[in-house]
């Protein structure tokens, strides 16, 4: 019975964050993108701060994209490990 | 669900009680899913009360459920961030009943899923994003910058801004992935159910139900994964 559990709650806890993916990749441009625009209006830096927040945006979603990688495959580690 | 989505709900019960819509301080402000929302505090707080008013050694019915659900989770949580997350565990738990009461809400005819409101996935989120950062702020004190830092200090002023934003990003993602899933579920209800009454929406009803548990949970584990990056060591 609780190896069964655990095997569900393995499951739903991959399903997700497998699924969290895209919207982390995505969401970090959206802050960047955001930031950039408003640090414009406010500062009338030109295009530059969006251009440079915009690009820290990408490197923030590609940041959570590698973390929420890393915590998988731990998990799959710590899976095998606890199989053998 | 009013005209926002450009369609009508066949049905509603707020609409029928004539709390559709409110004028609150002069302003018409759409009310029915701050209704939904009370609603769901009603059933948990009514579950609730009736469950510890006939707390047995040997749990029947209700409390069987509620023992076997927050038991499941609080196993979860203690295998992901060890004993000091029973701590968090009121907090978690009150997310995932809350999140799960207001989903299957929209597949019960006549009421209207709140989540599939922006607005009541950004308080949460909003919610949950300040309380993983004043649980940080009070485990570390000034120290928790570190957490923002990057794992080398000489890429600090590179990493500094990348974490603002990968943080920021966080209540985005949480509001815009619970909002979406459930407002195109509730949608598609309404689309198939203009289509062919019952016919189509029956079978449906199995799918939604997996995916709305699916999203509270998703909620629940976000949550628990960011105070769980909040009390741990930087990197």
């Amino acid at each position: 019975m609780e190896k069964r559990r655990g095997q569900r709650s393995g499951l739903w806890g991959t399903a997700g964050r497998a699924s969290v993916l895209g919207l982390h990749l995505v969401s970090g441009m959206l802050v960047g993108g955001a930031l950039g625009y408003f640090l414009d209006k406010h500062l009338g830096t030109g295009p530059w701060l969006k251009l440079v927040f915009f690009i820290l945006g990408l490197g923030a979603g590609a940041r959570n994209i590698y973390l929420d990688l890393k915590l998988i495959l731990r998990e799959q580690e710590e899976d095998a490990g606890s199989e053998k | 669900m009013s005209a926002e989505g450009g369609l009508i709900h066949p049905l509603l019960l707020s609409e029928g009680l004539g709390l559709g819509e409110m004028t609150i301080l002069g302003k018409e402000v759409e009310f029915g899913h701050v209704f939904y929302t009370w609603m769901a505090l009603g059933i948990l707080v009514i579950l609730g009360l009736t469950v510890r008013g006939r707390l047995r050694l040997v749990p029947t019915g209700a409390q069987n459920v509620l023992e076997t659900l927050i038991g499941g989770l609080e196993d979860f949580v203690v295998s992901n961030i060890g004993e000091a997350g029973r701590r968090f565990m009121p907090i978690l738990c009150g997310i995932f009943l809350f999140i799960l009461t207001m989903n299957f809400m929209g597949l019960v005819p006549g009421l209207d899923a709140a989540t599939a409101n922006l607005n009541t996935t950004a308080a949460m989120a909003v919610c949950v994003f300040l309380y993983y950062n004043m649980v940080g702020l009070r485990r570390w004190g000034p120290a928790y910058i570190k957490h923002f830092m990057g794992p080398m200090l000489p890429l600090a002023p590179l990493m500094f801004p990348l974490e603002i934003i990968s943080h920021l990003a966080r209540p985005l993602s949480l509001t815009l992935r619970l909002f979406g899933n459930i407002r195109g579920e509730e949608l598609v209800l309404v689309i198939f159910f203009t289509m062919a009454p019952l016919f189509s929406t029956l079978p449906i009803y199995f799918l939604f139900g997996l995916a709305k548990g699916l999203q509270a949970f998703i909620f629940f584990m976000l949550t628990m994964i960011y105070l769980k990056g909040a009390i741990e060591h930087a990197h």
